[in-house]
């Protein structure tokens, strides 16, 4: 039973309080949207839950192990993955290298012909298997991201988070991410779905959390959050601005 | 036969070439050839392992030569100071091992009176030949300096651990400077510019299937270089081959992603600077038995620029590449060191092949970016690769997958 | 010399209570849910200067950090670190000679500058091209060279500052070359890791350059002449000239702080070309495009500056600089084509203490970098060690300035850490 609880978490960046007393948990193989405006602190909640950054205060228990003091890759291993905003393949190296780091990463005895036929059945799902061999600075960007979900999948975490996975991406590709979270999900992993795109968000997602400059002020099913006025007036009501490439804010406040 | 094969053959063949080149070759200037190759040998293994260090784990490091150098004075201080002797000469700091002495000579420096001599040279003076004194064994010793390499190559990869890029080259360069500062500051100690002198590699000379070498043959230090260039590469290709080769290569693309994906990268970061710096340590120590003295010039930046410059131009992401880039620069040099006179004027070529030399590397840097040895070896190793590709094109079914290239 | 031994027992204590105040304060701060972002600096300050006195109090009351909790500490472990001196070693001169003292620290200001100009150029090209020029000595040596060819070689008789002129026209026309042909494939992104790409190629320019000066004009010291003399201040024998007196070669202030002319005439052209710097940085259009690009480069793009020219200019102007710096000063020390390499390792040192792409910083850390190398070289009591030991001073206190403040003294927030773009 995958379970992750987020306590009073807290974080600042100099006078700049980027979360204020988040908490919230996770239970069971759910499908979680997270949104909210830019500089709401998404990046950073990604970044304490991963590990990259650690908060002021609070903890986060992840399977009954507090992991908000663990590094990164020891974070990866107890059992969460995430992408990033901006997609950040091993780029001089090729697919399949791409997804044996993980792999091998995570189990120290990895049998490692065991680990390519499960690398080229993640291709073969992804509808890259022609493309194993090749550096992954020849794919094109749809391409990259399909092969950091499929790190992830090799990965194998209990817990997902996806970074604005839809930005920027072609229909047809669209569908195979579509499908990709379902079939996760349904294969009992809890995925916590970044993204400014509302429609991809209430037709996957069962239940959303808003955050709003620091705060968490919503947590529930998609159709109370919608109506929420808090929300609404915080975040949907205003002009939605779909575009992620204002999304630089973040980046530079979570250096 | 497919061209993996045929690189195989290449490789063997060339090894073989190697193994054999000291009975084939019988020209008048056999000794420098030998020299030469000697020094490509070594050169090769500081380019290789540099390319380790930059090429595969992304650690711009311009201190490797410092750790060649730590390896060469560590080894070359055991020998100068430390002697076994079956009497006590009452002068030095000893001590009782056995029915043996441990003696450390003072340090004096270079001093040209005769009065003040170290302590050791002293008592053999009043022995007067009756006392035989054992030197250290010098496998101790190189053992020391490379184990001396790569402490230091510890406790500066832990140093630099958050640094990036820049930082990181600052640094290492810093760190160089300084120690060849130290060498050629502290006279007492290391003898500063006149630099120390080592017993060579076979001081005794060797005998190997009843063949006598003395001292000075090329032939014995030919093979132990030859044979610690293929260990290192061995190493290499294994560490290369294996998940910390896979590791260190994901953590110079994206250190973050790596991280997240589950690698240790601090771990994974200090161990290959350890082992780099043990590998040119180890190099460096060899070398100088060989050559028989270590100057701080060994040190300067210039060598440093050529270990750069050879990994580049041979390849700076595959290591092989850089060994076999090494030795053939190493022997372009040796050949472009002839003088020559166009029009009455004087060409200097012991300066004008360096200047070549650094505009080769920019343009390889410019137009070649993976070198020019990279190229023909993926020539072998990556046939395969485009077919695959476009295996696929051929299928009708999955089409819209290639349409995708548009985006992001 | 018995008394050495307080010397190094006062730098070890000053070591271990520093060390026990860096790890142990960001701790403290971050448990109490406080800013952590310059708690290691201070916690290693408070705990060089007072030890457990000051940092148990920090502790208990973790008092929002502010410049003055960084800068009295600073100070104080450094008037430590003075006394300590002075006691282990009574017949210094350092310590003894107060006219010693204010030579060096004044010869140590003006020579701070001319650093400072260097490094300027350095911190220049980094902010606009985002790259660390390893070939920043070479033009600062390149720079010397042309001065005391075009005088002596060339056209003998030629004014030394038509020299810097001359050196300081064909430097930045290699400077602009070399970017045009070398460093264009940076800002397409064709490169994958531009960082080290830069490195690299600036490293072998300085390599190509180096060798290049030494097979034209070999491996001999060279000198240029005095660019000015002193004006010879003419006084009656009786009035004792206490206030000012000058030979020609050689200034004498208040009887006690000797200036030789070389290095004053160098840091007034510095300072010279400092302030038609900032002029040309603040005040002109090209200058205020330069620092826009520098702070973004996007933005700078869309407001309609072509970031390909100002590429091409920083890095021209980056090598002119350090090409004027060496200019003035061919006429203080001799002159080798291996020249430059110590100078630019301190305008690195400077740089990284100042903060990467920071302008004024780069200026302040010349001076203290300036000032530290005096004291290192006046006060070692052995002079010839001391002065092979000059790098060191340098990396001692980038070694500080990275542990302890990694961004240096005025740099931008990101400049370094985990997430940092280097």
């Amino acid at each position: 039973m995958i379970e992750l609880e987020v306590k009073n978490l807290n974080k600042r960046f100099g006078g700049l309080h980027v979360l204020k007393d988040v908490s919230f948990g996770i239970k069971g193989a759910e499908l979680i949207g997270l949104i909210g405006p830019n500089g709401a602190g998404k990046t950073t909640l990604t970044n304490i839950l991963d590990g990259a950054i650690k908060p002021n205060s609070g903890t986060v228990y992840l399977n009954g192990q507090r992991i908000d003091q663990l590094p990164p890759f020891e974070v990866a291993k107890v059992g969460l993955g995430r992408t990033f905003q901006v997609t950040r393949s091993f780029r001089r190296m090729t697919v399949l290298e791409n997804l044996y780091v993980p792999a091998l990463a995570k189990h120290v005895a990895a049998d490692k012909t065991e680990v390519t036929n499960k690398a080229l059945e993640v291709l073969d799902f992804l509808t890259m298997r022609h493309l194993r061999n090749e550096y992954a600075q020849a794919l094109s960007g749809g391409q990259q991201k399909l092969l950091e979900l499929g790190r992830l999948l090799m990965l194998d975490p209990d817990i997902i988070i996806l970074d604005e996975p839809f930005a920027g991406v072609h229909p047809t590709l669209m569908e195979i991410i579509y499908e990709y979270i379902r079939k996760v999900n349904e294969e009992g992993k809890a995925i916590v779905l970044i993204s400014h795109q509302m429609d991809s968000i209430f037709s996957l997602c069962k239940r959303l959390l808003v955050l709003n400059y620091g705060d968490l002020i919503a947590d529930g099913a998609p159709e109370d959050v919608k109506n929420d006025p808090v929300v609404v007036d915080a975040y949907l009501g205003k002009d939605d601005d779909e575009n992620s490439d204002t999304t630089n804010n973040e980046k530079q406040n979570s250096a | 036969m497919n061209r993996q094969q045929t690189l195989w053959l290449i490789s063997i063949l060339i090894i073989v070439f190697f193994m054999t080149f000291p009975f084939l070759y019988g020209r008048r200037d056999y000794d420098y050839i030998m020299h030469v190759l000697i020094t490509g040998f070594f050169y090769a293994i500081l380019a290789s392992s540099w390319s380790m260090l930059s090429g595969y784990a992304g650690q711009f490091s311009f201190g490797h030569m410092a750790f060649m150098g730590l390896g060469a004075y560590g080894t070359a201080l055991f020998s100068h100071y430390f002697y076994l002797s079956p009497v006590p000469t009452n002068l030095c700091t000893e001590f009782e091992i056995g029915d043996q002495y441990f003696i450390i000579k003072d340090a004096i420096g270079v001093t040209s009176s005769t009065l003040d001599q170290d302590c050791l040279t002293k008592a053999l003076a009043i022995w007067d030949g009756s006392v035989q004194i054992t030197p250290m064994p010098i496998w101790i010793g190189i053992l020391l300096g490379s184990m001396l390499g790569g402490i230091f190559g510890l406790l500066i990869g832990m140093l630099v651990l958050r640094l990036r890029a820049a930082y990181l080259a600052l640094f290492t360069l810093g760190f160089s400077e300084i120690l060849r500062a130290t060498i050629s500051a502290e006279i007492k100690i290391t003898r500063g510019q006149a630099g120390i002198e080592l017993p060579y590699l076979f001081e005794n000379g060797i005998t190997v299937f009843g063949h006598e070498f003395s001292k000075t043959d090329k032939i014995p230090p030919y093979y132990v270089m030859f044979f610690l260039l293929l260990a290192c590469m061995a190493v290499l290709a294994w560490l290369a081959k294996s998940r910390f080769g896979l590791f260190v290569r994901a953590l110079r693309e994206d250190e973050d992603a790596a991280a997240a994906l589950g690698v240790n990268t601090v771990r994974f970061k200090i161990m290959v600077f350890v082992i780099t710096s043990t590998m040119a340590a180890l190099a460096g120590a060899v070398q100088a038995h060989y050559v028989g003295i270590i100057t701080p010039n060994n040190l300067m930046i210039l060598q440093m620029s050529l270990v750069v410059a050879m990994a580049v131009i041979g390849g700076l992401e595959n290591f092989a590449a850089a060994a076999i880039g090494a030795i053939i620069i190493q022997f372009l040099l040796e050949l472009l060191r002839e003088s020559f006179v166009i029009g009455g004027v004087e060409v200097d070529m012991t300066l004008w092949r360096l200047v070549f030399f650094g505009a080769l590397l920019m343009i390889t840097l410019r137009f070649y970016r993976n070198g020019l040895i990279t190229p023909i070896i993926e020539f072998f190793t990556r046939a395969h690769v485009a077919s695959e590709t476009v295996e696929k094109r051929m299928d009708p079914k999955t089409e819209d997958v290639e349409e995708e290239g548009i985006t992001g | 010399m018995e008394y050495s031994a307080i010397f190094w027992w006062t730098t070890l204590w000053l070591l271990f209570w520093g060390v026990v105040g860096s790890i142990f304060t960001r701790r403290v701060y971050l448990r109490k849910d406080l800013d952590t972002s310059n708690s290691i600096l201070v916690g290693s300050m408070v705990g060089a200067a007072f030890g457990p006195v000051g940092l148990v109090p920090l502790w208990l009351k973790t008092p929002e950090i502010s410049r003055k909790l960084i800068l009295i500490p600073a100070f104080v472990s450094v008037g430590i670190m003075m006394i300590a001196f002075a006691l282990a070693d009574p017949q210094n001169n350092c310590v003894s000679n107060g006219s010693f003292v204010a030579s060096q620290i004044t010869n140590g200001l003006i020579i701070g500058i001319i650093y400072g100009l260097m490094a300027l150029g350095l911190t220049l090209i980094f902010s606009i091209l985002g790259i660390v020029s390893f070939s920043h000595g070479e033009f600062y040596m390149i720079g010397g060279m042309l001065v005391y060819y075009s005088t002596v070689v060339w056209f003998p008789g030629l004014h030394p500052v038509i020299g810097v002129l001359i050196a300081c026209l064909l430097t930045f026309m290699l400077g602009a070359v070399f970017e045009r042909l070398f460093l264009t494939p940076l800002y397409d992104g064709r490169i994958d890791r531009p960082v080290e790409y830069g490195i690299l190629i600036t490293f072998g320019l300085a390599f190509t350059l180096q060798y290049f000066v030494q097979a034209v004009g070999g491996a001999n010291p060279v000198k240029a002449k005095r660019f000015f003399d002193f004006p010879r201040i003419r006084l009656p024998d009786k009035a004792d000239p206490w206030l000012i007196k000058t030979s020609r070669g050689n200034m004498e202030l208040f009887d006690t702080i000797s200036i030789s002319n070389p290095r004053f005439v160098a840091s007034v052209i510095s300072i010279m070309v400092l302030l038609g710097l900032l002029y040309f940085l603040y005040r002109t259009w090209t200058g205020k495009a330069l620092r826009a690009v520098s702070q973004d480069r996007d933005a700078a793009t869309i407001a309609g500056i072509n970031p390909h020219h100002m590429n091409m200019l920083a890095f021209a102007m980056g090598g002119m600089i350090a090409a004027l710096s060496g200019a003035t000063l061919v006429q203080a020390f001799s002159w080798l084509p291996q020249v430059g390499m110590i100078p630019a390792m301190r305008s690195f040192v400077i740089v990284v203490l100042g903060g990467l792409g920071s302008l004024p910083g780069a200026f302040i850390g010349g001076i203290i970098i300036g000032l530290v190398e005096a004291a290192g070289t006046g006060c070692v009591p052995d002079p010839q060690k001391a002065s092979s030991y000059i790098p060191a001073y340098g990396m001692i206190v980038l070694t500080l300035t990275l542990l302890l403040r990694p961004t240096g003294l005025l740099g931008r927030r990101f400049a370094s850490g985990t997430h940092g773009k280097l």
